[in-house]
């Protein structure tokens, strides 16, 4: 019905329903039909080792097991807190994924409501329900400092190509800086140098398709 | 509709605003208009102006509508006051519950609610101003913003009506020719399969006038579905 | 961003930059966003504008029909303000009938219309006693990135500022004129941010402040209308020196006012 039939499937910007010419298998971003693949998302294709993915362009964060995030509790429960982590759903963090003995029903004394945390996403079930651990490697609770969000599918532009661009912003700005898979950055330094960091990180967030970013940013930091 | 033909508003095949029978009016598409909202668009169609905004997926509000396996789409079509001439009451009536009704119905089938179980995901269409066709208008509007959004769906859906004015079935109804005209048919389709999914009539159509309707209705579809997609394009700066 | 959580670092955060004078966003804290206003885009409306503060977005529209006055006030116009907070303003915006928030909201734009005497509503009178027009101000909030008194209140004053009184179409005169505007009066709203107070805030400073005042005032420096709002407290002095800083401030959106007559 619809005249839009091949699409060279690598690096091309496709909407939903564009047919994907491929013997690869489907990823993410993708459906099914009547034996064809189609894109699902309006997003940029990537067809290689043999999977065709869509990345959107757009859309709350996805967690997946591994991720490192960061969390804002949002409520708190007699043995689990509920944390905000930008996803379609909310997240849990059961007491025994802390580190912390927290006596039943005194939860609000380890993580207030507002409290943030540097965490892991341990369990993702099929129902779409996860679960967050503050056990693995260097999770924490987070004290100072304070929190930027950005857009999760605009994370690997905050970071650049092996870390480059947020290592440019961070040494410019003599600034801690850990970005969440969920697009949730922490920032830590002089009030200042947290401002100027956060401007580099919002701008990137706003023109992660420009052309001419990396200079832009430069430019930016210089100040 | 009036049905009285005794108003000229068709005259040797050119409509009173100077459109061929085929024709749609001018179309304007802005995807990604505003900042709050997971995706939005902006829609002027002839002197309709419509936004959309799309939020979610998220937790089901309120709680006891939500569903174990799927997610659900909850659409809202609201008229701003000012939006007609006889200054409307603020506030949803019997044609906007019908309508928010029938738009979320439509996009529970290109949606991929299975996606998302017990998620809701919010649609909600707010004209500012209309001259017939809103629903068109802003279904379509609707579309954009749920792509924009990065809603996984099986296609976009564009909604355009046709109707009759003098005996003759034209494309796109402007407002005279609604509250003066014979028949008004809006719908929506899904471009790669051709399934309709939003269909009504209202007025008198001769079986073939009906079918020389839905054609012209399904064309419309697809030149606005092309508008559709560049007007994504132009917001992430590619070409698909 | 979908959510709408703040953590306590923000908090923290946004209170010891402005106790530098600073901001998140890298204004001062006597400084309002970016402002642009457009006019006359609804043609099914007397008088319309779109407002952007920052991102914040409020189109307002006027319509006019003719109505009864008031018995105490035979040969004068009338009014009526309704704010709508539409549900793609704002995640928060459930659809429904109006909030606390959208009615004081509705009510102190309305009162700094109202009683800065802004509309001449002598003006409005058709038949002395029986037939007045009733100016109906319809504030669309279409996107919520906080302050909506300061933009709302510019929103309807640029909407008034282009009304034209559709006297041919009801059948009262054969032309139509503009609607006479006697003053401009500007809102400033303030947050207390802990310690400090800072003009025109975003969505995020709001969820953190603990209070909010609004001053409106006219061209002439004299107030017009005000409202303390939310449960905090400010003191005696910060409420002076925000009527002083309103009025040095809001020359900003003053101009931009002055700049959409034409």
């Amino acid at each position: 019905m619809s005249e839009e039939s091949s699409v060279t499937t690598n690096r091309k910007l496709v909407l939903p329903g564009d047919l994907m010419e491929t013997k690869s298998k489907p990823g993410k971003g993708i459906f099914r039909s009547e034996g064809r693949i189609h894109s699902s998302v309006v997003g940029y294709s990537s067809d290689k080792s043999g999977y065709i993915n869509v990345n959107a362009m757009a859309g709350r964060y996805s967690p997946k097991v591994g991720d490192k995030i960061i969390a804002i509790c949002v409520e708190t429960g007699p043995s689990i807190w509920r944390m905000d982590i930008g996803a379609s759903f909310n997240s849990t963090l059961h007491h025994s994924e802390s580190s912390w003995k927290v006596p039943f029903g005194d939860t609000a004394r380890f993580l207030a409501i507002g409290d943030a945390i540097w965490a892991e996403i341990f369990m993702v079930d099929a129902a779409g329900s996860h679960q967050i651990s503050l056990k693995k490697d260097d999770s924490r609770k987070l004290y100072s400092g304070t929190i930027v969000k950005v857009n999760p599918t605009n994370v690997p532009r905050v970071i650049g190509k092996q870390g480059s661009m947020i290592s440019l912003i961070r040494e410019n700005t003599s600034t801690r800086i850990q970005i969440g898979q969920n697009g949730y950055i922490w920032i830590d330094g002089k009030g200042e140098d947290i401002a100027l960091a956060q401007e580099a990180i919002e701008t990137i967030n706003r023109e992660a398709t420009s052309e001419g970013l990396t200079k832009k940013i430069e430019k930016l930091l210089e100040k | 509709m009036a049905g009285q033909t005794d108003i000229e508003l068709i005259k040797n095949g050119i409509r009173m605003d100077g459109r061929k029978p085929d024709e749609l009016r001018e179309v304007k598409i802005v995807a990604g208009v505003l900042d709050n909202a997971d995706g939005s668009c902006y829609l002027e169609w002839g002197n309709n102006k419509v936004y959309a905004g799309v939020f979610g997926p998220m937790e089901c509000h309120p709680r006891h509508k939500q569903k174990a396996d799927r997610a659900i789409v909850q659409a809202r079509y609201t008229m701003a006051p000012f939006s007609v001439n006889d200054r409307k009451r603020p506030g949803l009536d019997r044609r906007s519950s019908e309508i928010s009704y029938i738009v979320s119905q439509a996009f529970e089938k290109v949606v991929m609610v299975e996606e998302f179980p017990k998620a809701s995901i919010r649609v909600d269409m707010q004209v500012v101003e209309a001259h017939a066709g809103t629903r068109c208008a802003a279904m379509t509007a609707a579309s954009v913003a749920l792509a924009d959004a990065g809603i996984p769906m099986r296609d976009m859906i564009p909604a355009c009506a046709s109707g009759k004015v003098n005996d003759v079935v034209v494309l796109d109804l402007n407002k005279e020719e609604d509250n003066y005209g014979q028949a008004d048919l809006p719908l929506a389709i899904i471009p790669s399969t051709g399934e309709v999914v939003l269909l009504q009539l209202d007025g008198h159509l001769t079986p073939e006038e009906f079918e020389l309707a839905l054609e012209l209705a399904t064309n419309g579809c697809m030149d606005l579905y092309k508008k559709m997609r560049i007007a994504l394009e132009n917001s992430h700066g590619g070409k698909a | 961003m979908s959510s709408d959580s703040v953590s306590n670092l923000m908090k923290g955060h946004m209170e010891s930059l402005a106790k530098e004078g600073k901001r998140a966003d890298g204004r001062g804290i006597n400084e309002f966003r970016k402002v642009k206003i457009e006019t006359g885009m609804i043609n099914t409306a007397e008088g319309s504008a779109m407002v952007h503060l920052g991102k914040t977005k409020v189109l307002c529209g006027i319509k006019m029909l003719i109505g009864r006055p008031y018995g105490d006030s035979p040969k004068s116009g009338t009014m009526m303000t309704t704010t709508e907070l539409a549900p793609l303003a704002d995640q928060s915006f459930d659809p429904g009938p109006p909030r606390e928030k959208s009615i004081e909201l509705s009510r102190v734009v309305d009162r700094g219309i109202r009683e800065s005497r802004m509309i001449d509503f002598e003006s409005l009178c058709i038949e002395e006693g029986e037939k007045v027009w009733t100016v109906f101000i319809d504030l669309h909030i279409l996107d919520n990135n906080g302050n909506l008194f300061d933009c709302c209140t510019l929103a309807a004053a640029a909407a008034l500022s282009n009304t034209m009184i559709p006297n041919v179409q009801h059948g009262v005169s054969d032309k139509d004129v503009k609607l006479t505007v006697n003053c401009w009066p500007i809102s400033c709203t303030f947050g207390k941010l802990g310690d400090s107070v800072i003009l025109d805030p975003t969505s995020e400073e709001e969820s953190v402040m603990t209070a909010r005042f609004t001053v409106a005032h006219d061209e002439n420096g004299n107030l017009r209308a005000a409202q303390k709002g939310m449960n905090g407290a400010f003191g005696n002095d910060e409420i002076k020196e925000a009527v002083k800083t309103a009025r040095a401030s809001d020359n900003v959106l003053r101009e931009a006012l002055k700049g959409i007559q034409g």
